[in-house]
């Protein structure tokens, strides 16, 4: 294959990948029945989480950085 | 050298396509919400016997539009105590369409079973009418005034706008039903 050929080959695969990317849609408000689900929620147990941050942070001196709040409910 | 230079190239022209594309999605164009002083979008959809509930037949009332569905922790909250407004309101020409957003009929049916209501329930398990009022949060409500036109708009739930809604609500019921933008 020649250099010029290798290029346009190229060229056209990333414009492929942009446009596959650019596909990429917005869940809406009311499409969020299952990002709602209560299996969504990384820790579901507030308890166990609870007492697992503070293990943590005691015996490996690690706290923090554990996700956001909301967990999994897309309501808002 | 040059063919570096050329991948550069390539590079940043799908960096440019890649941002056109995002930007110009769908998604990105969508209109914002529906909001205060707008005519309220035309609603029609099924309620469970199968008849249809419109919005325009409910011209000279005062319409409360709640969008719920049964996976919606808010809405699940919302539901008995916007049925409450409904029964407290009803005698002076109050109304309430709450607009069930649950892709799977069945979810919305156990959840209305277990919750006797007096408020009117539609369906809408493709979410059009969700789009035409562009809901920015799940719970979202939307009170029409007499007139027709969306006088106040809510997005989410807690106890604490239940106040609002009862003052809004007494606000628009006292205006009077022939009004200056009316018809």
């Amino acid at each position: 294959m020649t250099r010029t050929g290798r290029m346009v080959l190229l060229t056209l695969a990333a414009l492929a990948v942009a446009m596959w990317t650019a596909g990429c849609a917005t869940v809406q408000p009311w499409e969020r029945a299952r990002l709602a689900n209560p299996c969504m929620v990384f820790d579901y147990n507030g308890g166990q989480a609870d007492f697992a941050s503070h293990w943590q942070s005691a015996r490996e001196g690690s706290s923090g950085g554990f996700g956001v709040q909301g967990g999994g409910c897309g309501c808002k | 050298m040059q063919t570096l230079s050329r991948v550069f190239t390539a590079t940043g022209l799908a960096a440019v396509v890649l941002l056109f594309g995002l930007t110009a999605s769908p998604a990105a164009l969508d209109v914002r919400g529906a909001v205060a002083g707008q005519q309220a979008p035309a609603l029609r959809l099924p309620t469970a016997d199968g008849t249809y509930l419109s919005l325009a037949d409910q011209k000279g009332n005062v319409v409360l539009i709640d969008f719920w569905a049964s996976w919606c922790a808010p809405c699940r909250h919302a539901f008995p105590a916007i049925d409450q407004l409904f029964v407290d309101f009803r005698s002076r020409g109050f109304r309430v369409i709450a607009v069930n957003l649950d892709e799977k009929r069945q979810d919305a049916v156990d959840f209305l079973v277990a919750r006797p209501h007096g408020i009117d329930v539609v369906f809408d398990p493709r979410g059009d009418s969700a789009r035409a009022f562009g809901l920015t949060g799940m719970p979202s409500s939307y009170l029409i005034g007499r007139d027709g036109t969306i006088r106040y708009a809510h997005a989410g739930y807690t106890d604490k706008v239940l106040d609002a809604y009862r003052l809004e609500i007494e606000r628009l019921l006292s205006e009077p039903a022939g009004g200056e933008h009316t018809r």
